[in-house]
């Protein structure tokens, strides 16, 4: 880690859009992190591949409040926090909502959590940093039928 | 070897170990050489010759495994290989490197050595450029799983599965439940476990599934992204069995199992001959014994117990002796106990021993993670490894992996600068990274360094002024070496993350983490121009540790000896304040102080204070403490998150009297009530009020 190369503005990556199959309509995301940086991360990343942030939670309590008034498609979910942590918010939601998918957000390291939570109904993890081609694919795959992917384009459109 | 006497094959064999480590090194430098300089018929010759010897040496000692291997090799290593596939006869001079030197140390241990067919798979492959799939499973299944999955197969189909754990996916246990819960949602699980790992490949899953789905969707729903890369699947035949073919090109349609088969042999006579030779080919080598790691653990665990049992029988001998008189009898169990504590030490060591695994482990894996990084960011370097065989616990040198790899690629990505302007600066246009691990007292330290442009403090302080992490008053008066702990904030390698180019830029808070929770520590020197270099200090093991025992009001507390550098005995009226912060001036350093009273208020205040000096990432800071009581070895008992403040506790201990100990994390004392990174500029400020 050298000077901080970081100065010049994202040039993200763009990737096509993730559509609904049923109604055309944006991949909703619900985002649990206790950081809001984190949570500022994971949207721009969310927005690069046309996603949209249903709601935001800083905590597993208004986690699962949150989920219950949004349903997202997709729920990202931070291990550690403050109140309620992640598993036991995942596995609260679950138990609620079966079809709930949820992808684990973790950093190095808590490899332990992430088998706990995937135990508990979690549909998959990535790890921290998040990598915008990594979310991508994983939303994508755990979207399965649900999910077509059309380009930006005409997406917006 | 018959014709030479024990002694001579011996010696014969030391000098054959010997020499074949110089061909391995010839062999390194000059498949990087070629690299450089593709195609060029002269390296390919010396890369021949080099093998040749090695083959003809490895024959004359009986090695047949490592002589038929070079033989093999030889064949491709011509300049018509090189000359259509430069990059392939690299690559392969290279992983045949590393797997000459797994036959080496193999046969040096008297182990078994390891399978090679992945490379004689990569030979032929060069040899006719038809392609092949690299990923090649095996499958191992016990009896209790064929039975399963013989007796599943006559319903539906069986599939054997075989997954390759995706490089950048750090975490197989998670990769193995995830594995495991797509299966399960497919079709009935008959077994999943961690494949055989092969030195230098993948770490894989197998498992036996049978299903009705179809092949295509079962493909796609186990290829996860971001945690399996390769995924293969071959139908399980119960009449055909025993020896699987070795590679598959192609999935194979499962056949509906043939209805006489079964019926035509008598069932219980063939599954046991199969169960026989599966048992002679999986039998392991005699002097190797794998074991999980939680029986280790539960061995520790006992020892651990067993310590806290020493030390109640101390004390009870010590009480025994107040009461009895000098004699045969309390000399007799002082010694006892003595030669018990002994035995004790030793057998702490023994089993911590069996988790500890030499940090070439970790090392090996980096010299082919740096050259993939400069090869994608366009720079040249030079791996040097050191101090490989140096022991850390396995579980510590795990979690290491990781962060190293990401020092590794930052170092390549930012530290090293690219070919020309290394030139332009008269440096060797291939830059040198430097792996280096040794012991220190009961810690193990890992270095990481460079010869790269080194880090830019001014840069990193106005970025972390740009971010609000500092004010640019603070920046006036701050340390380098402070400013250059700035990289480890949250926030501002955060921001060098999301817009770094490679997407590879990486949170050194992340690093931090990894660090803070292994107790270890990580600094960082750099001098602009000539490099940087991390330095990662970590506890040989996360078991026992020995701690500096103290009371505040009459509460036990300990840190970690590790980071004690020094105790003293200091006067109130000798405590100044400098800023609104409390100093003691220790020879002619200034050390700021923090009252471990703010803990447990109250108390009368005494005149003579304890402060114990401690190392916080190269800053001293002295925590004042009521009363010192000695240096003890602790077994650290994790703690449960919800019945104590964890902050700045790190674990617990119980004492031989049953007391409990509450260890204190110093880092996270300097953290939760130091006066935040910056006071320690304090030190260079002038004018102390007297």
């Amino acid at each position: 880690m050298n000077a901080p190369q970081g100065m010049c503005e994202v040039c993200m990556e763009q990737f096509p859009a993730l559509l609904r199959s049923s109604d055309r309509q944006p991949v909703r995301h619900l985002v649990v992190d206790d950081s809001v940086f984190a949570r500022r991360n994971l949207a721009r990343i969310i927005e690069s591949y046309g996603g949209i942030i249903a709601g935001e939670a800083a905590d597993g309590c208004k986690a699962i409040s949150e989920y219950d008034r949004t349903t997202a498609d997709v729920v990202l979910m931070d291990i550690t926090m403050p109140q309620m942590e992640g598993i036991e918010a995942a596995e609260r939601i679950v138990r609620q909502h079966p079809d709930a998918r949820i992808i684990m957000v973790s950093s190095v390291g808590y490899q332990e959590n992430i088998v706990a939570a995937l135990q508990k109904g979690a549909r998959h993890f990535v790890q921290k940093p998040v990598k915008a081609e990594v979310l991508y694919e994983v939303v994508k795959y755990v979207m399965g039928d649900a999910a077509v992917s059309v380009p930006l384009t005409q997406a917006g459109a | 070897m018959g014709i030479f006497s024990d002694d001579r094959a011996n010696e014969l064999r030391a000098l054959f170990f010997e020499s074949a480590q110089e061909i391995l090194q010839a062999l390194n430098d000059d498949a990087l050489r070629l690299e450089k300089a593709p195609r060029d018929p002269e390296i390919v010759r010396d890369l021949r010759r080099s093998v040749h010897t090695l083959k003809g040496d490895a024959a004359a000692c009986g090695y047949t495994d490592l002589s038929t291997l070079a033989h093999a090799m030889e064949d491709v290593l011509a300049p018509a290989v090189a000359e259509r596939d430069p990059d392939g006869v690299v690559e392969l001079v290279l992983i045949a490197a590393d797997a000459f030197d797994n036959l080496l140390t193999a046969y040096r241990n008297h182990t078994d050595p390891p399978s090679t067919a992945p490379l004689y798979e990569k030979i032929a492959r060069l040899r006719n450029p038809v392609p092949v799939p690299a990923f090649t499973p095996e499958f191992s299944w016990s009896a209790a799983e064929l039975e399963e999955m013989r007796e599943a197969a006559s319903a539906k189909p069986v599939w054997q599965i075989a997954l390759g754990i995706d490089s950048v996916c750090a975490m197989p246990a998670a990769a193995l439940q995830l594995a495991h819960n797509v299966l399960a949602s497919t079709g009935a699980l008959l077994a999943i476990h961690p494949g055989a790992t092969k030195p230098g490949a993948p770490e894989t899953i197998v498992a036996a599934l049978a299903t009705e789905a179809p092949l295509e969707d079962l493909a796609r729903k186990l290829k996860i992204p971001a945690v399996i890369a390769n995924v293969h699947l071959t139908a399980f035949d119960p009449a055909a069995l025993v020896e699987l073919p070795v590679a598959e090109a192609a999935p194979q349609v499962p056949s509906t199992p043939a209805p006489e088969a079964p019926a035509s042999v008598p069932a219980a006579n063939s599954s046991q001959t199969e169960h026989r030779a599966r048992d002679e080919r999986m039998a392991p080598s005699e002097n190797m014994l794998r074991v999980e790691t939680e029986r280790v653990d539960t061995v520790l665990d006992l020892v651990g117990e067993l310590i806290i049992a020493k030390s109640m029988m101390h004390e009870a001998v010590a009480e025994m002796a107040r009461h009895l008189a000098p004699g045969p009898l309390r000399t007799r169990a002082t010694d006892t106990l003595t030669l018990q504590s002994q035995i004790l030490h030793k057998l702490q060591r023994a089993v911590m021993k069996i988790r500890m695994v030499p940090v070439e482990q970790m090392f090996r894996r980096l010299p082919r993670v740096a050259r993939d990084t400069a090869r994608a960011v366009g720079h040249e370097v030079n791996v040097v490894i050191e101090g490989g065989n140096t022991d850390l616990d396995k579980s510590i040198l795990d979690a290491l992996a990781e962060p190293m790899m990401h020092l590794l690629r930052n170092a390549i990505d930012h530290g090293i600068e690219p070919p020309e302007e290394r030139q332009r600066l008269g440096k060797p246009t291939e830059g040198t990274i430097r792996l280096d691990a040794y012991h220190q007292g009961n810690q193990v330290v890992i270095e990481i360094s460079d010869d790269g442009r080194g880090i830019d403090t001014a840069r990193v302080i106005q970025s972390a002024i740009d971010r609000g992490i500092l004010r640019p008053d603070q920046a006036a008066h701050l340390p380098d070496e402070d400013a250059l702990d700035l990289i480890f904030q949250a926030g501002l390698s955060t921001a060098a993350k999301i817009t770094a180019i490679s997407g590879r830029g990486v949170g050194m808070d992340v690093v931090k983490a990894v660090m803070d929770r292994l107790k270890g520590t990580i600094n960082v020197r750099t001098t602009p121009g000539q490099g940087t270099t991390f330095r990662l200090k970590v506890p040989l093991t996360l078991a026992i540790i020995k701690a500096l025992l103290f009371r505040i009001n009459e509460r036990l507390y300990a840190v970690p000896l590790a980071s004690v550098v020094e105790i003293l005995r200091a006067q109130e009226e000798e405590v100044h304040l400098v800023d609104n912060q409390e100093v003691l001036q220790v020879r002619e350093q200034f050390v700021p102080l923090i009252r471990l009273r703010r803990i447990h208020p109250g108390g009368e205040r005494r005149s003579k204070i304890f402060v114990i000096v401690v190392n916080v990432g190269d800053h001293l800071w002295g925590l004042v403490v009521d009363r010192l009581i000695g240096e003890q070895e602790l077994v650290i008992k994790a703690l449960d998150e919800h019945t104590i403040n964890t902050e700045i506790v790190s674990g617990a201990s119980i004492l031989g009297d049953g007391r409990v100990v509450l260890v204190l994390g110093v880092a996270e004392i300097v953290e939760k009530l130091g006066r935040g990174q910056f006071t320690s500029s304090l030190r260079k400020a002038e004018g102390v009020q007297k």
